[in-house]
């Protein structure tokens, strides 16, 4: 990293020149100095050369990127090409920025995501998918009316928050942990992302080792308390908490290393400033490293959520087979993504499934609305 | 768009959790009210006894799994179901290794899978970047709507779209062959989302525009300006994104076959018969995931340190 | 910028660039895309097959074996380990015509919606040459209205009953195999009536009778012609006589607490049989080779395996001959040879596969064939026996395999979850109708 120290002279520079006052500007409420956190700057500023002007709108005289070969016309006209060059730029660049992504959506993503709410107005099975027999919204009334449905939504509900929240919040702590100057740091990173990766099938085998209601570890080990046998199983809430514990395994490191990379973009000054206040390390946690990391923790929070609604492989890993795919006998820990996955690939009612991917993509968007509503509703009372 | 359209909940860590830590803060320092500067809670302090063990216990529970995995891997297959399970390993690690890799056809399958991980995740980080930077620094019409498009898209389960995207890859020309499984999945909305978060905290304002005003035009500013900051995130998201494409089964198991499989493709040719020999799943399983983490190590070490390690000594 | 940055990001660069190419090079082979694999070219002819786990063609060498016999002829056989996820493949190749092999295996539980539904899309197989060797009621599985056949039949599941005699002995009950088939001859409510016998009399109450309910209720079910739907594909399994009679002797199994709470294939029931649980089970014959690998050699020899009171089969396969297939009549004369009598005889000796094939039920390997683990049983005598009792005609419905695991489901409800027969009957009704109709 041999250039960081002339971009931290740089850094330096520009926080005693002219654009000292951005350290302090209300818009960067949040933000570090500019100069402390100075990586390397565009080729173009180079030691010595300033810019004079913090306007965007027209780009200083001479800036070497933006202005052809010295020679090709008259020093008004490049002014302008420059210009609409860097106009174009400015107003253009995000589109093409963003595009790629809409692209590959449309081109891939898009007649699936057609084609599956069109055939949820169909009776469709998967062996005849020529014959769709045209049913309107009855599919979506058969399932409003259907006490599987309604099953499916509380399970996904209980083992939505029983799995969500200890999870995000045990990922805080051990980022919070990789975070510091370890010894063997890849080791624990490594180790971190490993249930991701570990495959369903050795994921299933060791479960079931665990939860097995005759020779389980977990019942040999409650045995030796003189507790009875827990049949995970058939047990709704026993099972939706195995499920759980399967999900936290699996997804806590996952998160915890999304918050260690956003982590990484705190400024050791912050700490600083607030250890010279006299906050001990927990009140530098709270205050300093939690907010420094909203935008991430919302985002965790968003695809927690949304992982929590169409919850299905976990679930699959417990159960195992027929049975898990309606959730045990009686449908105890059936969760929407198993109802879908069961009307679909088990009933092979294409229609019907494509309905309760819907109703589940209904879903999220009310609990969105909700989300909304209740923030101004806390707004306003403060 | 701010971050206050998005769903926003601070997580307030339960009292449980304060005691961990605050356990973890009486370790070399010690914790005193007093006007003296008390060390940072971050990356330049060192970790105490109490981290270790902690990191360890999660580490322990992480590893579980896969340690288990080669366990059975190593026994053989009638003492692998019994109770209790075994829990050191046994002789036929190697025996079993190899049997699977023959089996399996491992070779080109590791190889279909490096390449279409491999590109899928790059395409993915990068594209995700872009977008990224885009939604979360520069200013155009219809950001908003577009990002809640963006947002929109994760929301449907994308397990029935396997039919329809089956027939596309027949009218492509694309059945059995490596662009099926490669082009579909080029992009990430969850990508696009994690960066411009991830972004918009870590990417100063005027840093961008200090790059305007010296002329830099967008795609300068992003390869000079956004790559280097966005490293510890593009380094999570390329390896979450390889691991999730070296291990997607459904989709190419319908769309490739043994003449061009990626690896979990290839490894149902294990589970044959009506005896299933369990610990060459396992054997099969465990070379499955090998690579995987010799990719962890590799991008592993490029989430901390790097371009802010200069930044901490002034 | 540092130039050892520079440098780095360049050949990142350059990386990807390369990486991308050799993907879309790679990728995009010269492969004949949407095709069967199939094919005609310089004198050698290619056969595709799409097996799944069970079958046992490429595992015991029979498909090099052919390709010996038949130096021209080269075999590519894709085995899938899980029948489901097999059949989800099947379909949807299927449905987009393409992705197909030149020949499919078809599971029993599948026979009908393909004969219903897809019957176009195979080749006839009714004429071929060789073929009247088979159990007539296997053939009848795989034939459609108008007598088209579209597979010819692999291996079969007839069912007795696996038991252990030393934990029959410590109950009372006898031991030789013979006279634990006269306990039960002719009625399955005999068999219950040994387990409460049993629950009576045993020392040990940390075993059960039987495994599982469900087991019960399979085997009563599958010796039927007409099963859960009538010939015009109505469902009757609300009034059939033979659905009441099973759900009610296996419930009432149930209640008396004569089962191990377990299901069959499901988690804990290779431990049950590891660790004892259980004193008997109903098995076809392909279930004696796990059940002798879980319970392990300490075992050996306490297993043995009875004749059941009533012949049921339980499971078993076809070949079928895609319609799309390039080399069709090499592919026919293939799935003709692989399901021949020597052939099935010859996979029965290696894997225990039973045979489909009557001539081959007569065979030596077949008729002498003894299991050692389960003390020397003549297990050839008694599956072809409990096959040859199942009637001729066996009336199949498009979601046999839905309805069975729905009962599974009501009786795990009764056994494990301390439901009323009643209660569990509803819901099972209720179920049913949601699943099937």
């Amino acid at each position: 990293m041999e250039d960081h120290g002339q971009a931290h002279r740089e850094g330096r520079r520009l926080t005693s020149g002219p654009l000292a006052h951005l350290r302090s500007s209300p818009a960067s409420h949040a933000r570090p100095q500019v100069g402390r956190r100075a990586p390397a700057l565009p080729v173009t500023l180079q030691e010595g050369r300033l810019p004079v002007a913090i306007s965007t709108s027209t780009p200083p005289d001479g800036a070497p990127d933006a202005a052809p070969p010295a020679g090709s016309g008259s020093g008004a006209e490049r002014q302008r090409r420059s210009t609409l060059l860097h106009r174009l730029d400015v107003r253009g660049a995000p589109y093409a920025f963003i595009a790629p992504f809409f692209v590959v959506f449309a081109a891939f993503s898009f007649y699936p995501l057609v084609y599956t709410s069109w055939i949820s107005l169909h009776r469709v099975e998967l062996s005849t998918l020529n014959l769709m027999e045209w049913v309107g919204f009855d599919n979506y009334t058969a399932l409003w009316d259907d006490d599987r449905f309604w099953n499916a939504l509380l399970n996904t509900f209980t083992i939505g928050v029983l799995s969500t929240v200890p999870q995000l919040l045990m990922a805080l702590g051990l980022a919070h942990l990789l975070n510091y100057q370890l010894r063997g740091s890849t080791f624990f990173r490594v180790a971190a992302l490993t249930p991701y990766a570990t495959s369903v099938g050795a994921a299933a085998l060791v479960f079931t080792m665990l939860f097995e209601r005759d020779f389980g570890m977990i019942n040999w080990m409650l045995s030796l308390v003189g507790i009875d046998n827990i049949d995970f199983e058939n047990n709704k809430w026993a099972a939706q908490t195995a499920i759980s514990t399967i999900v936290i395994w699996r997804w806590t490191g996952y998160n915890a290393l999304l918050y260690l990379a956003a982590m990484q973009a705190i400024p050791r000054d912050r700490y600083e400033a607030a250890a010279i206040d006299g906050a001990s390390r927990w009140q530098q946690f709270l205050k300093v490293t939690i907010p420094g990391i909203r935008s991430t923790i919302v985002f965790t929070i968003v695809l927690s959520t949304i992982g929590a609604t169409q919850l299905f492989g976990e679930p699959l890993i417990f159960g195992q087979g027929p049975n898990g795919i309606t959730g045990g006998a009686d449908n105890q820990y059936q969760t929407l993504g198993l109802l879908l996955y069961e009307e679909g690939w088990k009933n092979y009612q294409m229609g019907r499934a494509a309905t309760v991917a819907w109703a589940m993509f209904l879903l999220l968007i009310v609990l969105f609305v909700v989300q909304r509503v209740v923030k101004r509703v806390l707004a306003r009372r403060a | 768009m701010t971050t206050d359209s998005i769903p926003v909940q601070t997580a307030d860590a339960p009292p449980g959790t304060v005691q961990k830590k605050a356990r973890k803060s009486t370790a070399p320092g010690g914790r005193s009210r007093q006007l003296f500067r008390h060390p940072g809670a971050g990356r330049q302090h060192h970790a105490g006894p109490v981290a270790y063990i902690l990191l360890g216990i999660a580490a322990l529970f992480s590893l579980f799994p896969l340690y288990w995995t080669m366990v059975a891997a190593s026994t053989d297959n009638t003492r692998v179901t019994q109770t209790p399970p075994p829990f050191l390993p046994g002789p036929h690690l190697l025996e079993n290794l190899g049997k699977a890799w023959q089996d399996a056809a491992l070779g080109k399958a590791m190889l279909n899978s490096l390449i279409v991980a491999g590109v899928i995740a790059l395409s993915t980080v990068l594209f995700a970047t872009l977008a990224g930077f885009a939604f979360a620094k520069l200013r155009f019409k219809g950001r908003n709507i577009l990002l809640m498009l963006v947002i929109g898209t994760m929301l449907v389960p994308p397990q029935l779209g396997v039919v329809p995207l089956f027939m596309m890859m027949t009218e492509l020309g694309w059945g059995q062959q490596l662009p099926a499984v490669i082009f579909p999945t080029l992009v990430s909305a969850v990508g696009v989302f994690f960066m411009r978060q991830y972004l918009s905290e870590a990417l100063p304002d005027e840093l961008v525009e200090a790059g305007r005003v010296d002329g830099a035009h967008s795609l300068r500013i992003f390869w000079s300006i956004v790559l280097p900051i966005a490293r510890p995130p593009m380094a999570v998201l390329f390896m979450i994104t390889f691991v999730h494409a070296w291990n997607d089964f459904f989709w190419p198991f319908i769309v490739l076959d043994m003449s061009n499989p990626t690896v979990p493709v290839a490894l149902t040719q294990l589970s044959a018969g009506y005896i299933r020999d369990q610990s060459l799943i396992m054997a099969g399983a465990l070379l499955g995931t090998l690579p995987l983490l010799a990719m962890f190590i590799v991008f592993g070490r490029q989430i901390v340190g790097g371009i802010m390690q200069g930044a901490v000594k002034g | 910028m540092g130039k050892a940055r520079r440098k780095l990001r360049t050949r990142a660069v350059a990386a990807i660039s390369a990486v991308s190419a050799l993907g879309l090079v790679v990728g995009c082979g010269s492969s004949d895309s949407g095709g069967t694999g199939g094919g005609k070219k310089d004198g050698k002819v290619t056969i595709t097959m799409g097996l799944f786990g069970v079958m046992g063609f490429k595992e015991t060498g029979l498909l090099d074996k052919y390709m010996k016999e038949h130096p021209n002829v080269v075999i590519k056989a894709d085995v899938a380990g899980d029948e489901q996820t097999y059949y989800t493949a099947l379909q949807t190749h299927l449905a987009a015509g393409s992705g197909l092999k030149d020949i499919q295996g078809i599971e029993i539980g599948r026979a009908k919606e393909l004969s219903d539904t897809q019957k176009d899309k195979f080749v006839d197989l009714a004429g071929v040459a060789g073929t009247d060797h088979f159990l007539p009621w296997k053939q009848s599985q795989v034939t459609t209205a108008d007598k088209k056949v579209i597979g010819l039949g692999t291996d079969i599941g007839p069912m007795a009953v696996c038991y252990r005699k030393d934990l029959f002995k410590q109950a009372g009950l006898p031991t030789d195999r013979d006279e634990v088939a006269k306990l039960w001859e002719g009625d399955w409510s005999k068999y219950v009536d040994a387990g409460k016998e049993f629950k009576q009399k045993s020392k040990d109450d940390k075993v059960a009778f039987m495994d599982s309910s469900s087991g019960l209720f399979n085997a009563m079910i599958y010796g039927n012609s007409q099963q859960f739907y009538d010939k015009d594909g109505e469902l009757i399994y609300a009034t059939n006589p033979v659905v009441k009679d099973a759900w009610k002797l296996a419930s009432e199994a149930a209640t008396s607490d004569l089962t191990a709470k377990l299901r069959q294939f499901q988690p804990g029931w290779d431990p049950g049989l590891a660790n004892s649980t259980f004193a008997s089970t109903v098995c076809p014959a392909w279930m004696l080779a796990h059940i002798s690998e879980k319970a392990g050699p300490e075992n050996k020899g306490k297993w043995d395996v009875a004749k059941a009171p009533k012949g049921a089969n339980w499971g078993g396969a076809f070949l079928g001959v895609m319609e799309k297939s390039p080399v069709k009549k090499e592919a026919q004369d293939l799935v003709a040879w692989l399901t021949a009598p020597e052939q099935q005889a010859y996979l029965f000796k290696e894997i225990g596969n039973f045979p489909s094939s009557q001539t081959a039920l007569g065979m030596p390997e077949v008729v002498d064939a003894k299991s050692d683990y389960f003390s020397g049983a003549p297990i050839g005598k008694i599956f072809s026996a409990a096959a040859q009792e199942i009637p001729d005609e066996q009336v199949l419905g498009r979601k046999d395999g839905t309805i069975k695991d729905i009962f599974s489901q009501g009786l795990t409800l009764i056994e494990a979850q301390n439901k009323s027969p009643n209660e569990a009957w509803k819901t099972t009704d209720k179920r049913i109708e949601k699943a099937a109709g």
